[in-house]
């Protein structure tokens, strides 16, 4: 028998769940490992539901929970190193045809963002969401004028990878 | 920088390519069973107060009753250990609980790491008690063989001779302990300590 709770969540979850999708993909290199950390963020955020007031949009709350879950409380079931795994990477192939070379630069950038650590990871992937550095910084327990610096220096460092002889 | 506007309008474009779950799948994930670190860690905490203190009740000391009324202040310390056990777990239990997936990020690592400390406590105050306790039962049987063979004139140079040998057997065992738990959490603990690193490196 599924209760109130258990309905109202799955039917929040499936409405949101392209948010946890999107953080599988830039935290796991396939699609077992997707499966694999999608689970465990639906498993944390169900813990956490019952204290999930409403006073914030799900999708709000569910950002938090899946990075926290992504960052710190995931193990891999098999120890990666980033910078393999990428050629074979099917989460990384530009969704929409560009001109070609648009769609090379993407290939490179999704390449480069892939070698990021975790933490630049969750401050890319909230820009890329179009977060402001008020919520990045919450999220992540840093301040706001930090944030805004190691944004920077992220973005410094894309510029590097994209261009390593500094062309 | 207009590359990164680039994979910002890809990577928004990008949700149409997930394959969508359906309510009863998702359905099916929630009653599946965790496997985050904090669950291993309570597991692997629980089991060492269980393992640790399961020695000490499997290993019944027959001159236990003999050996306490010899050394009186060694079943003080025995007694005391019982309150240090209570204390310790008392202690992780409380920090277990605010271990919240709702805290930021820094926090929640912090608070993590904070309760995996007070088992690594435990297990230091183990390894003191029990090389305290080891110490004074070598000593004592190289005494009473001593004693045994009738030779009572010359004990106390080799129990203070026995010392050093015994000094080097307790920092082997204790570089072994810790070597292992250095394997067993390093897999473990390392991303956790990576990222919180991280974190505290931006904010310095």
């Amino acid at each position: 028998m599924k209760s109130e709770l258990e309905h109202s969540f799955v039917k929040q979850l499936r409405e949101n769940q392209n948010i946890i999708h999107k953080i599988c993909r830039l935290y796991t290199e396939d699609e077992d490992a997707h499966k694999d950390l999608f689970q465990e963020i639906t498993i944390q955020l169900w813990k956490a539901y019952p204290k999930f007031r409403g006073d914030s949009k799900f999708s709000t709350w569910a950002y938090r929970v899946a990075l926290n879950t992504a960052i710190t409380l995931y193990r891999k079931t098999k120890r990666s190193i980033n910078t393999v795994g990428y050629e074979g990477n099917s989460h990384f192939v530009p969704e929409v045809h560009y001109n070609y070379e648009e769609e090379e630069q993407l290939k490179l950038l999704y390449k480069a963002v892939y070698q990021l650590n975790d933490i630049e990871k969750a401050l890319i992937f909230m820009y890329l969401e179009d977060k402001d550095y008020t919520e990045i910084a919450e999220t992540l327990g840093i301040s706001e004028v930090n944030a805004r610096v190691k944004m920077n220096r992220i973005k410094g460092k894309l510029k590097k990878l994209l261009n390593p002889q500094g062309i | 920088m207009k590359e990164l506007d680039l994979l910002k309008k890809d990577w928004q474009k990008s949700e149409a390519s997930f394959e969508q779950l359906s309510e009863k799948d998702i359905y099916a994930m929630i009653h599946k069973k965790s496997s985050s670190i904090v669950k291993w860690i309570l597991i692997v905490s629980i089991l060492e107060f269980v393992v640790l203190n399961g020695i000490g009740l499997l290993l019944p000391d027959p001159y236990n009753s003999k050996y306490n009324e010899l050394h009186p202040y060694l079943s003080i310390a025995v007694n005391l250990n019982y309150f240090v056990i209570l204390g310790f777990i008392y202690l992780f239990f409380k920090n277990y609980k605010t271990i919240s997936v709702l805290n930021n990020a820094s926090i929640l690592i912090k608070h993590i790491l904070k309760t995996r400390k007070i088992v690594n406590y435990y297990i230091y105050w183990n390894i003191i008690i029990g090389g305290y306790i080891a110490a004074f039962s070598f000593i004592d049987s190289w005494n009473q063989s001593w004693k045994e063979s009738g030779k009572t004139d010359s004990i106390p140079d080799h129990g203070t001779a026995m010392i050093l040998p015994f000094v080097f057997a307790m920092l082997f065992i204790m570089l072994f302990i810790w070597a292992f738990y250095k394997l067993l959490y390093g897999n473990f603990l390392g991303k956790l300590k990576d990222n919180y690193e991280e974190l505290q490196k931006i904010e310095s």
